[in-house]
């Protein structure tokens, strides 16, 4: 039967298997991928016991239990991404730091060939 | 006193020699160390050609890494104070001696050649003075001191603030933000009239189309500067 959580598992599932290949190719680092998988086996179980997610959902008053699971997604993205940036504006700043040594370290071989 | 003038510079091949031989002739004694941000024309031969220090970034940085990498020059040579001018030519050299008294004299940490304190011949647009006005009185509500031109990159500073800013500078629209830092860390700051020129070519980094934007990103800046933790800025 296809519905939201048959799709759902078979997503999970797809997108658990590309994140372990990607760290198995060095093309993602272990500590990145933690998050994600992760996350991609709580949807995993969410999505093939609709039995937590109907009783979360009767308890938060969702009158249509798949919602909470993509709020569930949403919440989780954002807070990903969050910490996305905070990695991002943490390397940007050791960029710069490197291309001014950089500068530097050029400027002073330059002197000292002179 | 070991004087530093740093000059940042991206694309400034047309103006940038004119400025070393101005800063040559007026503060002979000073070492000048262009930091050629990235630029994609002679910026860095003619410098060099013009027998000034060049360091040239690996890429474009941005206004604040570039005068960044200055002060960390400044800092590991040991030089006792430090002049930015502009690569522009708009800063006119004349005046370095004047905004480097007070900082000799140990009457102030940093001082800035400011276009209004008195009345220069200075003209700006419209939108310009509105912007000046706003940050001007956005600093001194934040600070409680009255700067007027806080946007100038006209500045000098002793070797306290030279260790400081080789750590700790902001990468874009530095101007207005390191006031606040510096007022947050107790340095003191004072202003002196300049005349300020037209630049002699290029182009102002903002366009109308940017300012909105620049209004915005440094008003935030300014709100975050003032309740940071006293523990980043260490």
């Amino acid at each position: 039967m296809i519905n939201v959580y048959s799709i759902s598992i078979v997503f999970s599932i797809t997108f658990l298997i590309t994140v372990i290949e990607l760290v198995r190719k060095n093309r993602l680092q272990e500590r990145y991928s933690l998050l994600w998988i992760i996350m991609s086996i709580i949807v995993l179980i969410l999505s093939s016991t609709p039995k937590i997610i109907n009783t979360l959902a009767e308890w938060l008053d969702i009158k249509n239990p798949p919602s909470l699971l993509f709020l569930f997604g949403l919440v989780y993205l954002l807070i990903y991404n969050l910490h996305l940036t905070a990695v991002i504006s943490n390397q940007s700043e050791k960029i710069t730091r490197l291309a001014q040594e950089i500068a530097l370290l050029k400027q002073e071989l330059d002197n000292a060939n002179k | 006193m070991k004087i530093l003038v740093i000059i940042p510079a991206y694309n400034e091949e047309k103006s940038i020699a004119s400025v070393i031989r101005q800063v040559r002739q007026h503060v002979p004694e000073a070492d000048i160390l262009v930091v050629n941000d990235g630029s994609r024309d002679n910026t860095a031969a003619i410098s060099r050609e013009e027998g000034a220090l060049v360091a040239n970034l690996p890429f474009n940085l941005g206004i604040g890494g570039a005068m960044q990498t200055g002060y960390l020059y400044a800092y590991n040579k040991q030089y006792d104070v430090a002049v930015q001018v502009d690569g522009d030519g708009q800063h006119d050299p004349a005046y370095i001696r004047k905004i480097l008294e007070p900082v000799f004299s140990g009457e102030a940490d940093m001082v800035i050649g400011s276009r209004y304190v008195e009345t220069t011949s200075y003209k700006s647009s419209l939108t310009r003075r509105t912007g000046m006005i706003f940050f001007s009185a956005l600093v001194s509500l934040l600070t409680g001191k009255k700067i007027k031109d806080t946007t100038s990159g006209f500045r000098a500073v002793n070797k306290e603030i030279i260790e400081y800013f080789s750590r700790h500078y902001p990468s874009d629209y530095p101007e207005v933000d390191v006031l606040l830092k510096l007022h947050r860390k107790k340095f003191r700051v004072m202003e002196l009239p300049v005349e300020m020129r037209r630049r002699s070519a290029g182009n102002s980094s903002i366009t109308p189309f940017r300012s909105v934007y620049y209004m915005v990103k440094v008003s935030f800046s300014l709100l975050i500067e003032s309740i940071r933790s006293t523990k980043a800025m260490k």
